[in-house]
């Protein structure tokens, strides 16, 4: 899962001791820790600015869509699964993988909005707004952290 | 109850141990939340104390040698016990074992320095010697305690006990690494079963001498004795503890499989708290229990989602008035249950996701489901919900006031035959499988076996050569089960010529329509045809040809590469040699196959079932039969790779049976679905060579299936009568054996039939039909 797991993994296969590149990268794992820590922090004290802003530049952007439709169940669902995305992102940001958003966010996921009738390409839209709404809340050394977990997300539900 | 069969395996991941990150990171994804700030400050220590672990783990490393023998000098005498310990064997050597080259990380601040683990010199090894037996913080030898004497214990077991030895350090820094000691727990957790009883003290012995050795290095450290101590007393705790005993599997019938789990893998799985909810809870924690209720029967958290709250529920439940048992039975027959997972789906889906809801797991066998489906047609839904919150298993895993849960991997073992449908029922799309999974996979096993390789239908190699590929729409194949058990064999269809020189006077059983016809290429050596009298007297006869040198070379292009190669990929001073006799066909074939071209194009690029599979029709014409011949192909590629693979076959005997020195090996077995694709294209030209049915329910297959019954009746009725049928029956493996040459005769005929009703089938051989 993490770079921890995945270097004792390697290790243990071969039967050696951890070697001084999978040390190195441990080390940056850990040093990166409280940098982590702090955006996730940020991230999700700002979830509700971040949807917010994100579904109205959605909203602006593709006026057609399910949610805008003035259904309200549908406008909430949508609010509520933006904020359940940015979520996962602070996870594999606290994790340093992608491990998280794949297992809960992306497998899967696609077939399930295709059967539920949102159509992928606003999706992807929408994803790419609150990866703007979330960015612009940080600083350009953060977003560099951040923002590889917003593009997996959006290839992975690419149409 | 064990059931041979499986129910597709969708790749799982089990969890093995945890880190601290991962630890907290599931239990804050099973709640769906953020984090919390005390999670927050317990990872933010963890990653500040990070330079200090990786700075003993690098320690250790360094003096792992120097460790591992003071604690084995400390238990064993009479000899140097460093001596048995083995170093790993170098892996990077062996065959298929090919580690992809990394590139050390460019890093700003000065790297680690360590070096590989070294023995010391001698003589400083003799004053630590003495500075070692005259030091006082040691932890003292045990009452009674005698060491080891190596040369009574004997090398094998010797050797044995420096590798445990080097294995526990090894994982103390594993540990000290990820920062939690579960690795070490559930790995060491149960060991006293393993190693024997009676050096139970001396193993405690010698890790505890480990642990004082380790501490040396950091004498005035106190964060680093902490970190130092608490993996190696987590092991000496968890080496201790009595072997802990297996979880079983409740609710054992007939129709549910029992299964055991160790209890190292209930260890092993991530923390996930079960919610209990008890009269004097505080209110927010009431109200984490009520979410989790939630978040088993609806899947997720409604309140917060839709704004529903089932208000008078949720009081009557806070209040004590129902218990969690009563609560999770409202919330069932509640109508937003109905709306969501009841209304949108079929009888069958239904009850399968219930019992995902409501009993934590999937449906087990057909029979448990029809159970529940006589329930359900008679009293619907709430009747269904009833019989599953009453049921005994229900108690017996969540009581009166236990909210639900997944038992997924590691809180229990998993079946076997309905696997991957469960595994798909615990995803967070489930609901959007309309189709019910459990069922149609029942369904399956009542099938025959799937005409397709033993380890997945993708190991086949296309069975067509050129022309276009039409994948199946309706059906993944990755998905579904193959439940080859280690003693089937795949059904083969032999379409070699009957006589070996394909004289048309014969009838031509195994003949595969719309195939070429077969040529059987030989080479008749100049030099070493002479004193064969048989080989000669047909050489006089060969049409020059077919058999001229060349064509047999080009021949043996085609066979081994499945084309003719470029004229630069050609083993030109190979071909000069088996031209001129020097060597045989199966030499050249040999030297063919371990050229790099078809290392490149058979080996090297491909996954080892598969490449075995292709190598194997290549050289020897036939597919692989199924697990047993598979195995030992394994067996050899692990052990001694690729070129041991090639000689293996061409020196088998049925190589040397069949084709001999000489013969250019030809196609001799195709599977089902190779020969309907060559009957099909003949007979209709053009279209969809997969469109119908699947091979053994197809119409060539019943043809011929009836062409041999009526073949055995007949031959049946001629022995009564006392003279041989014309026909006979002519299967060359008896039906046991699963190898069925079935009459292609029979195929053409209801094919042709197919494609032109009004004309009456003629057979060329003029045997009546």
């Amino acid at each position: 899962m993490s770079i921890i797991t995945q270097a004792i993994t390697s290790a243990d296969r071969e039967a050696r001791y951890l070697n001084v590149e999978e040390l190195n990268s441990i080390r940056d794992f850990y040093e990166g820790g409280q940098n982590r820590l702090r955006i996730a922090a940020v991230l999700s004290t700002h979830e509700r600015q971040i949807v917010q802003k994100g579904s109205q530049t959605f909203w602006e952007r593709c006026p057609v869509t399910p949610s805008n439709s003035g259904n309200r169940t549908f406008q909430a669902s949508c609010m509520r699964d933006q904020g359940w995305y940015v979520r996962l992102v602070t996870y594999a940001i606290v994790v340093g993988d992608i491990e998280p958003i794949e297992k809960s966010g992306i497998k899967g996921a696609k077939e399930m909005y295709i059967s539920l009738g949102v159509p992928l390409r606003n999706l992807v839209e929408c994803m790419r707004c609150l990866k703007e709404a979330a960015l612009d809340l940080l600083s350009l050394d953060d977003v560099d952290e951040v923002a590889p977990y917003f593009d997996y997300i959006i290839q992975g539900m690419k149409p | 109850m064990s059931s041979h069969t499986n129910g597709g395996s969708p790749i799982a991941y089990p969890q093995r141990y945890d880190t601290i990150p991962t630890a907290i990171l599931s239990q804050v994804e099973q709640q769906d939340r953020w984090l919390k700030s005390s999670e927050s400050k317990v990872l933010s220590n963890f990653f500040s104390s990070g330079a200090k672990r990786l700075e003993i783990v690098a320690t250790l490393t360094q003096n792992a040698n120097a460790i591992v023998s003071a604690a084995a000098d400390r238990i064993f005498h009479n000899g140097s016990p460093m001596v048995y310990l083995e170093q790993p064997p170098n892996r990077e050597n062996l065959p298929g074992y090919t580690v992809p080259p990394r590139k050390a990380a460019v890093r700003r601040q000065e790297t680690l320095k360590l070096q590989t683990p070294s023995y010391g010199n001698p003589l400083r090894g003799l004053s630590e010697f003495l500075k070692t037996q005259l030091s006082d913080d040691r932890d003292p030898l045990p009452g009674g305690f005698r060491s080891i004497n190596i040369a009574r214990y004997g090398s094998v077991r010797m050797k044995r006990s420096m590798r445990d030895l080097a294995w526990f350090l090894r994982y103390v820094t594993y540990a000290i690494a990820s920062g939690d000691s579960s690795i070490l727990i559930v790995n060491v957790q149960g060991l006293r079963g393993v190693i024997p009883e009676d050096v139970t003290e001396a193993t405690v012995v010698s890790m505890r001498e480990m642990r004082w050795r380790s501490l040396q290095y950091f004498k005035k450290d106190a964060e680093a004795i902490a970190i130092i101590q608490e993996p190696f007393d987590a092991m000496i705790t968890a080496y201790l503890a009595e072997k802990p005993p297996i979880r079983l599997r409740q609710g054992i019938s007939n129709d549910q499989q029992g299964l055991v789990l160790p209890e190292s893998y209930a260890i092993a799985a991530s923390v996930r708290p079960k919610f209990v909810m008890k009269p004097h809870l505080a209110e927010t924690e009431k109200q984490a229990v009520i979410k989790a209720a939630y978040r088993q029967v609806f899947e997720r958290d409604v309140t917060r989602e839709y704004g529903v709250s089932l208000a008078e529920l949720e009081s009557k439940f806070r209040s004590g008035e129902f218990s969690t048992k009563e609560f999770i039975r409202q919330l069932g027959k509640s109508r937003l249950y109905r709306d969501l997972f009841y209304a949108p789906f079929v009888i069958s889906r239904v009850i399968e996701l219930a019992t995902r809801h409501f009993l934590g797991r999937g449906l087990s066998s057909p029979e448990e489901f029809q159970g529940y489906f006589e329930v359900i047609s008679k009293g619907g839904l709430p009747a269904l919900l009833d019989t599953l919150v009453d049921s005994q298993e229900y108690s017996d895993y969540f009581g009166e006031e236990t909210v639900p849960y997944l038992r997924g991997l590691g809180l229990e073992a998993q079946e076997c035959r309905n696997w991957g449908a469960q595994f798909n029922l615990f995803k967070f799309s489930a609901p959007v499988h309309k189709v019910p999974q459990f069922v149609t996979l029942f369904g399956e096993y009542q099938k025959p076996l799937p005409n397709q390789h033993p380890y997945g239908a993708g190991n086949d190699p296309l069975e067509i050569q050129f022309g276009a590929i039409f994948p199946h729409k309706d059906r993944d194949s990755d998905d579904h089960p193959a439940f080859f058990d280690r003693d089937s064999r795949r059904i083969l269809i032999s379409c070699e010529p009957s006589n070996g020189n394909g004289s048309h006077n014969e009838v031509t059983w195994g003949k595969v329509p719309g195939s070429l016809e077969h040529r059987i290429l030989r080479l008749n050596s100049p030099v070493r045809s002479g004193g064969s009298g048989e080989k000669s007297s047909q050489g006089v006869s060969v049409n020059l040809l077919r058999y001229s040198p060349d064509a047999v070379v080009l021949g043996v292009y085609r066979q081994i590469f499945g084309r003719e190669v470029f004229t630069d990929q050609r083993l030109t001073m190979t071909e000069v040699k088996v031209k001129s006799g020097e060597i045989t066909v199966r030499e050249f074939i040999r030297q063919l196959a371990k050229s790099p071209l078809f290392r490149g194009m058979y080996w090297d690029s491909l996954y080892v079932t598969k490449a075995i599979e292709y190598i194997h029709r290549r050289l020897l014409g036939r597919p692989t039969y199924g697990r047993q011949e598979m195995g030992r192909y394994y067996d050899l590629c692990a052990r001694q790779g690729f070129y041991a693979l090639i000689d293996a076959i061409i020196d088998s005997s049925e190589y040397i049976e069949t084709f001999g020195e000489d013969t250019v090996p030809y196609e001799r077995y195709v599977t089902p679905r190779g020969l309907e694709m060559r009957v099909r294209g003949h007979v209709n030209g053009s279209g969809n060579p997969l469109d119908g049915d699947r091979v053994y329910e197809g119409t060539w297959m019943k043809a011929a299936l009836q062409r041999v019954n009526l073949d055995r009746r007949n031959a049946q009725l001629s022995f009564h009568n006392g003279k041989s049928g014309t026909l006979g029956v002519r299967v060359l493996e008896t039906i046991d054996q699963h190898l069925v040459q079935p009459n292609s005769h029979g195929a053409e005929q209801a094919a042709y039939a197919e494609a032109n009703p009004s004309e009456p089938y003629q057979t060329e051989t003029g045997v009546p039909s």
